[in-house]
């Protein structure tokens, strides 16, 4: 039997902000190895699941584990790859070159008052390279479509060689066509790199194929091994408020 | 030019606008890129209480400077952080805060408006070598402290979020970030004056944005800005009779000019 260990726990985590609850008892596990989504309505808790898992809230109850350690002794963030909702709408005037937002990836890594050293180099190229901006290095990421910027966020994020990569809803700002090789880039990153994925999105059929575990969240979680397991479920419209149909639609 | 650096009060307006140029270039970059310009606005404005302070009990206003500039920092940074009020009020009720608490200072002693006009508008007389002294070992502190966490205060400057995700600890940052500002701007007051301090802090780096460089050439350009300002502006101070702080920002404001200019969309 193979073991997969996990990446993240969840044990009755729930948030409040002033009396109003946001999430409330959830339990899940990400395992190693996963390609996982998150889907739900607005203002349902989805982006609010992934900043407690990256420690950007604090929970009002519960605990967190990230590779089975408390999250409050938690030192090796480099491991996780965060790629947050808003990151592809930048500043046209901010004075930063793709190259200087993807070594933005190795400074935790690195220590104070410290220079690149050869393997920093080597492995931002290489991030650079994988998501295709390598000719953009000298170009400023304000100057960028939403399509390559989504692709440099991504870059920085794998230069940290993470194990796993979070991207919250990757598509904001984003044209049809980017979208789908957005997708294809997380597939490809899971597969050759055995990066463990999980992401927010509002387009679970577009990816349906590939999930091993879909997250359903409004306020509570509902997890589901298969998107098909959940199209079937009822508590989709239960929990969207009204009826609701997915679609699959294969590409 | 030789016959003005033969002068000491010269020699040292000189030694301690170059130390201010850089400081203030440096550290002015990351608060433009943060939306924070008008932190030096404030400081500058508080500081000018601990110089009241310190002529009304005969203490030495560049440290009572120091001391009420880093107060206002860190009470300005713990209001936006941790009460999440919105920077730009959080700045407007200090700066006229303080204002008035230095106006009613002043007005209380009403015996040192000479004194006083040097600390507004900067003087190159004013320049002590104590002053000299204080400049060389809180500069270099200053200097030590953005250095040591310059690319983790980029990181933060360009995704707050990101970084602090990735395991940077922000909050100390930027309470750092904040204390040297603060310390950079007392000392700025004797060559270019409390009113004037914002813009040696401000306008180099939004200049230099103006080329469309990366992070580390357009911090480099802004200092190279700053520092021919302080040069040509003390210069002018000398030759002319002109209030140093005067005379620097209106060399500044000729850079942001000549760049708006050559950048023109």
């Amino acid at each position: 039997m193979k073991f997969f260990p996990s990446l993240f726990e969840f044990h009755n985590v729930s948030f409040s902000v002033r009396g109003n609850e946001i999430l409330k008892s959830v339990n899940c596990t990400v395992l190693k190895g996963e390609y996982c989504a998150i889907i739900g309505p607005n203002g349902g808790g989805k982006t609010t699941l992934i900043r407690l898992l990256m420690g950007l809230d604090k929970p009002t109850a519960g605990t967190i584990k990230l590779f089975g350690v408390e999250q409050n002794k938690f030192k090796a963030w480099h491991k996780i790859g965060y790629v947050p909702q808003r990151s592809a709408l930048v500043d046209a005037n901010f004075p930063a070159t793709v190259r200087e937002v993807v070594a933005m990836g190795r400074y935790a890594l690195r220590g104070v008052f410290s220079f690149e050293s050869a393997e920093d180099r080597h492995i931002i190229e290489e991030s650079m390279e994988q998501m295709g901006v390598s000719d953009l290095c000298d170009r400023l990421i304000g100057h960028l479509s939403g399509g390559q910027r989504q692709r440099v966020m991504i870059a920085r994020a794998l230069a940290s060689h993470p194990e796993v990569l979070i991207v919250d809803e990757p598509n904001t700002g984003v044209d049809v066509e980017s979208q789908h090789r957005f997708y294809e880039l997380l597939r490809s990153l899971h597969k050759t790199r055995g990066i463990s994925i999980l992401f927010i999105t509002h387009d679970v059929g577009v990816i349906a194929e590939d999930i091993s575990k879909l997250f359903f969240v409004n306020q509570t979680l509902l997890v589901s091994q298969t998107p098909q397991e959940m199209v079937r479920c009822e508590e989709i419209s239960r929990l969207y408020g009204n009826p609701s149909h997915v679609v699959c639609h294969n590409h | 030019m030789i016959e003005m650096l033969s002068y000491p009060f010269m020699q040292r307006a000189f030694a301690a606008g170059l130390i201010i140029a850089i400081l203030a270039a440096i550290s002015g970059s990351f608060i433009v890129l943060r939306r924070y310009s008008l932190l030096s606005e404030t400081l500058a404005h508080v500081s000018l209480v601990g110089v009241s302070v310190g002529l009304l009990i005969g203490s030495n206003p560049l440290w009572m400077a120091i001391v009420a500039s880093l107060i206002a920092s860190w009470m300005i940074e713990y209001l936006r952080s941790v009460h999440h009020l919105y920077s730009d009020s959080i700045l407007a009720i200090f700066l006229s805060g303080s204002l008035a608490l230095a106006i009613i200072i002043v007005s209380l002693a009403g015996s040192f408006n000479a004194s006083l006009f040097s600390y507004l508008f900067g003087s190159i007389l004013s320049v002590t070598n104590e002053d000299l002294a204080v400049m060389g070992i809180a500069g270099t502190a200053g200097m030590a402290l953005l250095l040591l966490f310059f690319k983790e205060l980029y990181f933060i400057a360009f995704d707050e979020e990101v970084a602090r995700a990735s395991g940077i600890r922000v909050a100390l940052l930027n309470f750092m970030l904040v204390s040297v500002i603060a310390v950079i701007i007392a000392l700025s007051i004797r060559v270019v004056g409390t009113l004037l301090i914002g813009a040696l802090m401000v306008i180099p780096p939004v200049a230099a944005i103006r080329f469309g460089l990366g992070f580390f050439k357009t911090m480099l350009l802004s200092i190279i800005i700053a520092l021919i300002s302080v040069i040509v502006g003390l210069s002018a101070s000398f030759f002319f009779s002109l209030p140093s702080g005067a005379a620097i920002v209106l060399c500044l404001l000729l850079f942001f000019i000549v760049a708006l200019v050559i950048n023109l969309p």
